[in-house]
């Protein structure tokens, strides 16, 4: 019984000492892990699942810099997210940007997490942001962007050894997608057999999963890395 | 037998129509690749116009493979026709012109000389496979770079990584030189059965086009004809840029075309050991 009692007590404590916490002052709190980061490159395994595109798995290399510099090279075609993964975070610098009002707490996982919600005072491509944050470590475990130009994109981030920077070891985004379709002339696909009839209009989800590996942080990266080819 | 067959070579040489086939795939090529280097970039965006509204497209798209890949597709239904010009001549053609008795009174037999045709006409399809192929792959390559492979559907896109191509490209002339000889040896046959020229390749032309409507045409009562026609399986050279590889579907292709070439040959042989030559 006395169990029990030290056990709920101790839930109480850490759902009290979470919203105790104003929705603004945990997000400076994930600002704070994640400005220790001045640049980094990583290692980088990038998985695909998206409709109507048959893409193999393509490795390679991965360089951020402050405030919003994000490149990715690969010796390959890659799909990647129309944001980069630290759109969000860069959102939440400035908090006078925006609103935020707290969702209440939901588990991702086995993490509790306060959900916050986000909605920009200004003109904005986004039109609510939805952040998962494990308050104890300051760090964003989900978040979903619903934005005027892409639709709802979900980021669902996995911390390990790098959590102190706030640096996840893998993203997932699940992006809206249109059904692929191009007529066959266009496609030179003339011999080829017509798929049954299906509504283009129907959206499906893409998936993109990066995994990160062998950080290397403040190496005072240089420009010339994210400048396009 | 080498003097034979280098006498026959001398003969498709010799022909000016022989270089009709080149001409055309040179024309051809060269044209695409200088509309995809103008006007690539916009094609290109129309494809992906719907994935781009979700996604950044990253890597060199418009690459040597992609041009090779959209020219095999446009040209590889087209060849058996500049084919069908040289190898339905090959015996007619000598029938026509009165040379067919010359040629029989060599101490060669029949049989020898038949082979002798089919051999030099299979090297001339194989000449102009490997010119499409220097021209469509080696001058994309030079001129557009390498990359990763964009084979376009109209319902799905696969991308294929770069090392993982150019085997592709060499089956797939494998397969295309395979298809093509199937018409070597159906034009022979023909060829074999008439004394004028034209007949045997207006004859092929014909049979190919119709059983091209055919395949084309996405009608029921068409299905289990489709299976039969030796069109359908000339364009398994497709399935080798699928992934996974349909290995099944493509055994099955190649049986059919080798059973065709081996069947159209034996006609050819059969009639052509026991023809009565009149003129």
């Amino acid at each position: 019984m006395k169990k029990y009692i030290l056990v709920t007590c101790l839930v109480l404590i850490f759902v009290l000492s979470s919203l105790a916490q104003t929705p603004k002052e945990l997000i400076a709190k994930v600002n704070k892990n994640f400005s220790k980061v001045k640049d980094y490159s990583a290692d980088l395994a990038m998985n695909f699942a998206i409709p109507g595109v048959n893409i193999e798995p393509i490795s390679g290399k991965v360089f951020y810099k402050q405030p919003d510099k994000f490149r990715v090279r690969t010796k390959g075609i890659v799909f990647l997210p129309k944001q980069n993964p630290y759109y969000a975070l860069a959102l939440l610098k400035d908090t006078n940007a925006y609103t935020a009002v707290s969702g209440g707490v939901e588990k991702i996982g086995a993490t509790s997490c306060t959900v916050i919600n986000v909605i920009p005072n200004g003109e904005n491509d986004l039109i609510l942001g939805k952040f998962w944050i494990d308050a104890a470590k300051g760090l964003v475990l989900k978040s979903q962007l619903t934005t005027k130009s892409n639709g709802t994109i979900t980021i669902e981030n996995t911390f390990g050894a790098m959590s102190t920077y706030a640096l996840p070891d893998k993203i997932v985004f699940t992006i809206d997608v249109a059904k692929f379709k191009v007529p066959k002339a266009v496609a030179v696909d003339l011999n080829s057999k017509s798929a049954p009839k299906t509504d283009s209009s129907v959206k499906g989800t893409g998936i993109i999963s990066l995994q990160f590996s062998k950080y290397l942080l403040n190496q005072k990266l240089s420009d010339e890395v994210f400048k396009e080819d | 037998m080498i003097n034979l067959i280098q006498l026959e070579l001398f003969k498709i040489v010799t022909k000016p129509r022989s270089y009709m086939g080149f001409l055309a795939i040179t024309v051809i090529v060269l044209l695409i690749q200088f509309a995809f280097y103008v006007d690539g970039k916009q094609y290109l965006e129309f494809i992906f116009q719907s994935l781009q509204n979700s996604f950044q497209i990253e890597g060199n798209i418009l690459n040597g493979a992609l041009i090779c890949f959209i020219i095999l597709q446009m040209l590889i239904v087209q060849m058996p026709l500049l084919v069908a010009l040289v190898t339905g001549d090959l015996v007619s053609g000598e029938a026509a012109s009165g040379t067919i008795r010359l040629l029989l009174s060599k101490p060669y037999s029949r049989a020898q000389i038949l082979w002798a045709k089919y051999i030099a006409g299979s090297i001339y399809t194989f000449a102009l496979i490997l010119w499409l192929g220097l021209l469509a792959l080696g001058v994309g390559l030079l001129v557009f770079g390498t990359g990763d492979l964009v084979v376009l559907k109209s319902d799905e896109l696969i991308i294929l990584r770069a090392d993982d191509v150019i085997w592709r490209f060499i089956g797939a002339f494998f397969v295309a030189f395979l298809s093509l000889s199937v018409i070597t040896t159906f034009s022979l046959m023909l060829s074999c059965f008439t004394d004028n020229s034209i007949t045997p390749i207006v004859a092929s032309m014909s049979v190919i086009i119709i059983f091209t409507i055919i395949g084309t045409l996405d009608v029921p009562l068409f299905d289990t004809i489709k299976p039969a026609l030796f069109t359908t399986h000339m364009i398994i050279w497709r399935n080798l840029f699928d992934n996974p590889l349909p290995k099944e579907q493509i055994a099955i292709s190649l049986s059919v075309l080798f059973g065709h070439i081996v069947l159209f040959l034996s006609i050819a042989f059969w009639h052509f050991t026991r023809k009565d030559i009149q003129n």
